[in-house]
């Protein structure tokens, strides 16, 4: 269930994260090699409509410094839907991962109206 | 009051020109398509939308309050922030498709190589060196993540 006070605060918090997003692209402008760390890491996620997905995918890509290269949809019970997202500023897979699901986390709160189970739990990160 | 609006409306144009520029030359420093569609953002997601406010502020301010200046407004405003990042995720995924390659220094990459893989970041468990780093196509994609089940029908 959509909780609409949940949603506005949503994206209330985007348009933060779009200034502090704006803040890194100039100051990497003004920083030698600024965007020369770039990383592909990939987000198997939590969202399970399309319009979750669509939503998340859109928000991730609006931020500056970060943009959804490519999805993978969820092709049975295992896998689930997974984005690959292109980050320009982050220091490490694990926190550039940490950011977003941080984000899927506000999103699905505020389109589902609870919290979804953390990303830890439900994907166990063994692989690494 | 009125140089406070001047001030406000000003501020919203000046600053949103500016975002615009900042990306451009984002843009021309930035070394890779991605990156490069990547750090177009601010443009679109921030310095757009405010020359919208600031032209609004101005009309509101000239021609007094209008139904149909604010619905233009809004619809515009509204229209900018998904419309482009709509148009970001389809750049960006037609550029992957096309074989567009990638920065040498993206790390990790995992298109190219699944968590674990990648000789640069989780140690020298692939057999080749990456020199360019080119992206799979996108059966390869679909299939990266827990690659096929023999166990499976």
């Amino acid at each position: 269930m959509v909780n609409p006070l949940r949603l506005i605060g949503y994206f209330l918090w985007m348009g933060k994260e779009i200034v502090t997003g704006t803040v890194d692209v100039i100051v990497a402008l003004f920083t030698p090699r600024g965007y020369s760390s770039p990383m592909i890491v990939q987000l198997p996620l939590r969202c399970t409509t399309d319009l979750e997905i669509t939503m998340f995918a859109s928000s991730i890509t609006i931020t500056p410094g970060t943009l959804v290269a490519a999805i993978a949809a969820s092709d049975g019970a295992d896998d689930p839907p997974t984005l690959f997202v292109h980050v320009l500023f982050a220091g490490s897979e694990d926190e550039a991962m940490t950011d977003l699901y941080d984000m899927e986390r506000r999103l699905l709160t505020a389109m589902r109206g609870k919290p979804p189970r953390p990303a830890l739990e439900v994907f166990g990160r063994d692989e690494a | 009051m009125t140089t406070a609006i001047d001030v406000f409306i000003a501020f919203c144009v000046l600053s949103g020109s500016l975002l615009v520029l900042t990306s451009a030359l984002a843009m021309f420093r930035a070394k890779d398509a991605l990156s490069r569609i990547n750090v177009f953002s601010p443009a679109t997601g921030l310095g757009m939308p405010l020359v919208i406010v600031g032209c609004y502020v101005y009309l509101l301010q000239r021609e007094g309050f209008s139904l149909y200046h604010l619905f233009i407004g809004l619809v515009g405003f509204a229209s900018l922030i998904i419309v482009s990042s709509i148009a970001s995720n389809t750049l960006s995924r037609a550029t992957l498709l096309s074989g567009s390659p990638v920065h040498r220094y993206t790390r990790p990459n995992r298109l190219a190589y699944a968590r674990g893989e990648d000789p640069h970041v989780d140690g020298p468990a692939a057999m080749h060196e990456p020199d360019e780093a080119q992206v799979g196509d996108e059966a390869q994609v679909g299939d990266e993540p827990r690659g096929d089940d023999p166990a499976g029908n």
